[in-house]
């Protein structure tokens, strides 16, 4: 058999081993089975071959291997016993008052018991009221007389209290046209006010449902609007929610600036505070070295060095190796990497607008001072771009609030 | 170099740092060029160049410096030129101002990385005063034009070796002069100083001024606006 398969599929036979009592105690069938098929059959393509032969050199499976005994246990195990009999059996639903019978199956063996369903027929108990109670109590409310509160109580202990098939039933030649609000009103109304007196009498408090049909009836309302708004109406409104949030973002962007500017004046602040009080001393110090014409030997107080990089609201110089090792003195004058390309732009341009040169002597005093400038300079830009937004938001108020006045007049 | 000092002397890490302590040796570094007159026909070239960096004070830079490599614009013919001696420049013709990367590099074994800087070679002087707008702004200073109607453009910058290696320090303070003749710069740098941090203090101030008017104008408008917008929020309960 395996032969006349290999013939058809075209696989090379293996030359068919002598048979010696060796060969026969010695040879298992795998290590056959190897070499036979671990060459490649002519006119297999190489990578369907390579799916066949990965890791152990096994043929492939000829047989589905999967046992069905998986990682799920069977739930059921079916055909072992005998089938148990089943009966038409006749019965009543005792949810039933006619004592109609009908019939189901059902086993032979099991125990006729009560109607399992009958139990899901659940019972309202509707209290009803008598001539006298009505007319002290429920005899009030004008829109409804006795004959009609009648009816209303009759449909609710038919249709279970479901109103809307209660209105739907509701004979309104005879009684009036009634809303499934007006129903539920009144319905709750006279429960309500027959709860109260009984509680009253048995002095236990249970919440008393109240129905607001006038919520009720806006809410409906509502409703109706909404699902009656036209195609147009509905772009309008989305339109006007997209523009809405647009605005809510920009306030916040601009509150947010605010903050920021704020956040910057307030540093400038500190700054400020801070160099009135070294200065004096640096000033001496500086004017010491001036004199001298040539720094030879600027030793640079350290603490100097740290107060004013702290101070700068910007930080200059930024990545220089500041403990050790050599460094070009103008590195400090550097731009913060994260710096960008349109405040860089803007500090160029105010740098112009004053004449300052942009690449000064980089002596210690001249690029602390030319930081601390740079830096005020980034706070006038900020200052003056948010003045002039705040202007133009200014304008905008102006000009809507003539509109507004225009319009009322 | 002067053979007084031996690296060896001071150990493989040339007798460790100096704590605390901050050399500065100020350099000036730029370029002088002339023009031509005319296109040269060969190679279409009309500058003359030098490029340069200097010791800003009569020293011998040779002392602690081992090398500075100036990087040429690629189009030159082996633009990497390394000069180990002084006078630390580098001089060829050209038609295009581009930058120059300037990298120094220095004996102390401890130190192998080089401080670098760049120099945008200056041919051409910008239009001059008052005639067309002056695109890159008044605050690029114009280079000094002699009677040799050299053009020259030239900076001020310090090399400050912070805790320098004891090698170092001995290398900084014993310098010997680097000619005996008087050494002078074409910019004065000591008056440019003066006044360059005289104009920055003044602007400073002038800049403060501004900022302290501004704030109290958008103190002014935002008031403005709460206002309007208190206004227009009562308007809008009211209908």
């Amino acid at each position: 058999m395996g032969d006349m398969f290999r013939e058809i599929l075209n696989i090379e036979q293996p030359p068919t081993p002598e048979l010696t009592k060796e060969s026969l105690m010695t040879k298992k069938k795998g290590a056959n089975e190897k070499t036979r098929m671990s060459r490649r059959p002519e006119g297999m393509h190489r990578e369907v071959f390579a799916l066949l032969y990965k890791d152990s050199k096994d043929a492939p499976p000829l047989l589905p291997t999967d046992s069905g005994l998986g990682y799920k246990q069977n739930k059921a195990r079916l055909g072992m016993k005998k089938v148990r009999k089943w009966e038409w059996t006749r019965f009543t639903n005792a949810a039933r008052s006619d004592g109609v019978q009908f019939c189901h199956w059902q086993r032979a063996s099991d125990e006729p018991k009560e109607y399992p369903f009958a139990k899901l027929n659940r019972q309202l108990s509707i209290p009803t009221y008598n001539l006298n109670e009505y007319n002290t109590h429920l005899r009030m409310n004008t829109k409804w007389n006795k004959s009609q509160t009648d009816y209303l109580f009759e449909l609710a202990q038919r249709f279970d209290t479901r109103f809307v098939t209660m209105t739907d039933r509701w004979d309104r030649d005879k009684y009036g046209i009634k809303t499934v609000e007006d129903l539920k009103e009144r319905y709750y109304e006279v429960i309500g006010t027959l709860q109260k007196i009984r509680q009253g009498a048995a002095n236990n408090e249970k919440k008393i449902y109240v129905f607001d049909a006038e919520h009720e009836r806006k809410r409906k309302e509502q409703l109706k609007k909404l699902f009656d708004r036209t195609q147009a109406q509905i772009e309008e409104e989305t339109m006007l929610q997209n523009e809405m949030r647009k605005i809510e973002a920009r306030k916040k962007e601009r509150e947010k600036k605010t903050q920021d500017l704020q956040k910057l004046i307030s540093q400038a602040d500190k700054q400020d505070e801070q160099a009135t009080l070294t200065t004096p001393q640096a000033r001496k110090q500086e004017k010491k070295l001036n004199r001298k014409k040539v720094p030879v030997q600027q030793k640079i107080n350290k603490a100097d060095v740290v107060t004013s990089m702290e101070t700068a609201a910007i930080r200059f110089g930024e990545g220089v190796n500041k403990g050790t090792g050599i460094a070009m003195r103008s590195q400090k004058m550097k731009l913060p990497a994260n710096f960008g390309q349109k405040r860089t732009k803007a500090l160029e341009q105010i740098l112009s607008e004053f004449k300052v040169d942009q690449n000064p002597p980089a002596t210690e005093e001249i690029c602390t001072a030319f930081n601390d400038l740079r830096s005020d300079m980034i706070l006038l830009h900020e200052i003056r771009s948010t003045l002039s937004s705040s202007e133009f938001e200014l304008e905008t108020l102006k000009q809507v609030a003539e509109i507004k006045q225009e319009i009322a007049d | 170099m002067s053979n007084l000092l031996k690296f060896s002397d001071f150990g493989p890490d040339s007798g460790g740092r100096m704590k605390g302590v901050v050399e500065v040796k100020p350099i000036v570094y730029g370029n002088v060029s002339r023009a031509f007159g005319k296109k040269r026909e060969e190679d279409g070239h009309t500058h003359q160049w030098t490029v340069y960096v200097k010791p800003y004070i009569n020293e011998d830079m040779q002392t602690y410096v081992k090398k500075i490599h100036f990087k040429l614009h690629e189009s030159y013919e082996n633009p990497n030129r390394i000069i180990t001696k002084p006078p630390y420049e580098v001089s060829e013709t050209g038609w295009g101002e581009f930058e120059v990367v300037i990298k120094i590099y220095f004996h102390d074994p401890t130190i192998y990385k080089p401080v670098t800087f760049y120099h945008i070679l200056k041919l051409f002087q910008p239009p001059s005063d008052g005639s067309a707008p002056n695109i890159e702004g008044p605050s690029t200073i114009p280079p000094i034009i002699d009677t040799k109607k050299r053009l020259v453009s030239e900076f001020y910058d310090e090399i400050v070796f912070y805790e320098p290696s004891q090698l170092m320090q001995q290398m900084l303070n014993t310098i010997q002069p680097v000619s005996s003749g008087s050494w002078t710069h074409d910019t004065d740098f000591e008056e440019k100083k003066v006044k360059t941090l005289e104009h920055i203090q003044d602007t400073r101030i002038k800049v403060k001024s501004e900022i302290a008017q501004l704030k109290e104008r958008l103190q002014q408008t935002r008031e403005k606006i709460s206002e309007y917008k208190e206004l227009m929020g009562t308007d809008k309960k009211q209908p």
